[in-house]
């Protein structure tokens, strides 16, 4: 997927001027992250439950090798072939070796966060296959050639106008302006596919360790028509998304639905073991299970990142951030947005090109009280930061702007010393006399001026106050 | 070195290893640490559990399932609750219906029943013949039928949930492609919560059991994927009834 994180700013300051936008994030806030609020008193026992499933998936991280290779076993015990892929390149291809092989012309998809990270619709189609995205959220977004707002909810930051517009364009016939309506009509265009397609592909929310199951979260059904109704079955998943037992999965799921949406639980929840048996009634012929790295080990070698990979894409933090609610997902310019986007994307893709996404925060802490497996958002935006400032190895060892770091520098030089500091305040109140008005600094000159583009500084004081102190703080 | 033995050397560098790991101590936060040979032992008292406590747990379950969003019936017997499926079938208006091979069904006489309101209705299960062809004979007959109806083989009082195994008896269809749903719950397969029921699939896992595939379902199909207005039945059956009977 093309990489847009150097724009933030321009997406941020698009997203926060459009009201449509706006009002549908005020829709998340009411919805799921109040939701999430409700489900988790209405658990049993649900801070001891984080606690719990924090620990598992901490010890799954760090005996990863050991899970993924008893999961790959089971998996193929169960009659599904395994291939492990270093990147996206390297998964996309195999996907498309599959494709050919079994003349596949038509692909049906259940909504997957890694397939974006692939930009694999792009490849199938160029491959002259098509691939028809089943989620409707996601099947919106792909009728508009644009990426997922939200992890859970692709097209939340459209209205139902701009939906009644799409899909009369794109499907013809009437204009529907009801959800019920609009609905029905994608079920129908999408029913065809399902019968048609010969491949279906979904991601993973977790897979089973000890008995090679694949287990998948929907609302809407897609999910099961892909594992049913097509001759092959692919699924895609991060490395990340493996858990160790089957009686671990009761916790997860709580833990992932009650965050996502509220719900005591989604519509279905999917256990696939491989393809069908022999005299199973239906289900695909064959099962392929992918499992990606595509810089996750990245993330895995960094002590103070690690848990990111603990994430069960539950999209609580998102919910939660007051920025990500303003700013909106696309302008985190790649695959993951909001608090958890800030931290992945810079790296998976490149640090030094998403320089913005670590700062897209104010450090509040939401994120963290959100996430089910309490994974330490700031404190892991706080050390990209400073690898930027002080160009560590995300950054490639090269300071993200070295002019910052040298004023930096200086000015620890300065207010170290007491000598110091009076005589760049006795210059300073030199230099600002032309520059002051009212006793404010209005605008200040490059390189400085962008602290004073919204806001005005008070000038620097005819007397210190070490100085008045010494004389007993007497107004002059 | 074969690709799979390149990306677990990457990992392994990655956590500081060059060698395999193994867990020497498995935390006892994950159920992974129980000893497995407790599980067939655990299991069974599960199931006991649902046996004996099934008034209260079905009464529990008629509660959770509302709040999913099933339609819930009480059945005191076979013929009522085919007689319910009946109403329903007449009531969607379906030409066929499609059903599953469970026991229940067969002992509630539906095919009967549905017979008698002049619906068709077709049992999702392979004649061991020509299995191509008799599969995408059952195929093009679901995607057609205006109801389906299965037994189920757990259902969840916590969640308000039923759950169903596929195999050779139980087509993943019947539940998936018609607009209507019907699942019928017999006494004493309704489990407290959904730990109770992934203890059962571990142990039908250990005894070679698992099956490819199994769903959780928990009411009608649903979306708020459009201006974030709730909407039921998107791709799966959007109208979803659920008999419970004694």
């Amino acid at each position: 997927m093309d990489l847009k994180t150097r724009a933030f700013r321009k997406g941020a300051a698009s997203a926060i001027a459009d009201p449509v936008v706006q009002r549908n994030m005020q829709g998340l806030y009411d919805n799921f992250h109040k939701g999430r609020e409700r489900a988790g008193d209405a658990t049993p026992g649900w801070e001891a439950l984080r606690d719990r499933a924090r620990a598992v998936k901490a010890h799954t991280i760090e005996h990863l090798d050991h899970y993924l290779e008893m999961a790959a076993s089971n998996v193929e015990r169960a009659g599904g072939s395994v291939f492990f892929a270093e990147d996206a390149d390297s998964a996309t291809r195999y996907v498309l070796d599959v494709a050919k092989a079994r003349g596949v012309r038509t692909v049906i998809k259940s909504k997957s966060m890694l397939s974006e990270e692939m930009g694999l619709n792009g490849h199938l189609e160029r491959a002259g296959i098509e691939p028809v995205e089943t989620d409707l959220g996601e099947y919106l977004i792909q009728l508009r050639g644009e990426t997922p707002y939200h992890i859970i909810a692709p097209a939340v930051h459209l209205s139902q106008d701009q939906v009644s517009d799409l899909l009369q364009e794109k499907l013809g016939g009437p204009r529907y302006d009801r959800a019920e309506e609009l609905t029905a009509a994608a079920r129908s265009e999408l029913r065809g596919k399902f019968i048609e397609a010969d491949m279906g592909i979904t991601g993973a929310n977790f897979l089973v360790a000890e008995t090679g199951t694949l287990v998948l979260v929907t609302n809407e059904g897609n999910g099961r028509m892909c594992t049913s109704m097509p001759r092959v079955h692919v699924a895609i998943m991060g490395m990340e998304k493996v858990v160790p037992s089957m009686e671990d999965m009761g916790m997860f799921l709580r833990l992932l639905i009650r965050s996502a949406t509220g719900q005591r639980l989604s519509s279905y929840v999917t256990m696939v073991n491989g393809p069908r048996r022999g005299d199973d009634v239906d289900g695909p012929e064959e099962f392929h299970l992918v499992i990606v790295d595509n810089g996750r080990s990245k993330m895995l070698a960094d002590p103070d990142l690690r848990e990111a990979l603990y994430c069960l894409r539950c999209g609580a933090c998102l919910n939660s951030c007051p920025v990500y609610r303003k700013v909106g997902g696309h302008s985190y310019g790649w695959v993951y947005s909001g608090p958890i986007g800030a931290v992945v994307s810079p790296l998976l893709t490149s640090l030094p090109d998403a320089k913005d996404l670590p700062y897209a925060s104010s450090l509040c802490g939401a994120c963290r009280e959100a996430c089910p497996v309490r994974i330490d958002i700031p404190r892991m935006l706080l050390h990209l930061r400073s690898d930027l400032a002080e160009g560590g190895r995300h950054s490639g060892a090269r300071r993200a702007s070295p002019v910052e770091w040298l004023m930096m520098k200086a000015w620890r030089l300065t207010v170290g010393r007491p000598s110091m500091l009076r005589l760049a305040a006795r210059l300073g109140r030199v230099v600002q006399r032309p520059l002051a008005k009212d006793g404010r600094l209005r605008s200040l000159p490059s390189p400085l001026s962008g602290w004073t583009r919204h806001r005005t500084f008070p000038t620097i004081a005819a007397r210190s106050f070490r100085d008045r102190w010494q004389d007993g703080l007497r107004d002059d | 070195m074969t690709e799979r033995g390149d990306f677990m050397a990457r990992v392994r560098s990655a956590l500081g290893r060059s060698g395999a790991s193994r867990p020497s101590r498995v935390p006892a936060d994950t159920a992974f640490s129980r000893d497995v040979g407790d599980v067939s032992r655990r299991a069974w008292a599960v199931l006991e559990d649902a046996s004996e406590r099934s008034a209260e747990l079905m009464a529990d379950l008629e509660g959770s399932a509302s709040t999913a969003g099933w339609k819930v019936a009480r059945a005191g017997s076979p013929e009522e609750a085919a007689a319910y499926v009946r109403s329903v079938a007449v009531d969607v208006e379906a030409r066929t219906v499609v059903r599953s091979a469970h026991d229940v069904l067969a002992r509630m006489e539906v095919d009967a029943a549905l017979d008698r309101a002049g619906i068709a209705t077709h049992t999702m299960t392979l004649a061991g013949n020509d299995l191509d062809a008799e599969r995408r004979a059952l195929r093009e007959i679901a995607i057609h039928a205006g109801l389906g109806v299965t037994g189920v083989d757990y259902a969840v009082a916590e969640t308000g949930s039923v759950v169903l195994l596929a195999r050779s008896e139980v087509s993943r269809l019947p539940a998936l492609l018609p607009p209507t749903y019907v699942a019928i719950v017999e006494r004493g397969r309704v489990l407290p919560s959904l730990d109770e029921l992934f203890t059962l699939r571990r142990d039908e896992f250990y005894l070679d059991n698992l099956g490819s595939y199994m769903n959780i379902i928990t009411g009608p199909s649903r979306t708020a994927d459009i201006g974030q207005t709730l909407v039921t039945g998107v791709h799966g059956p959007g109208d979803v009834h659920m008999v419970l009977l004694e």
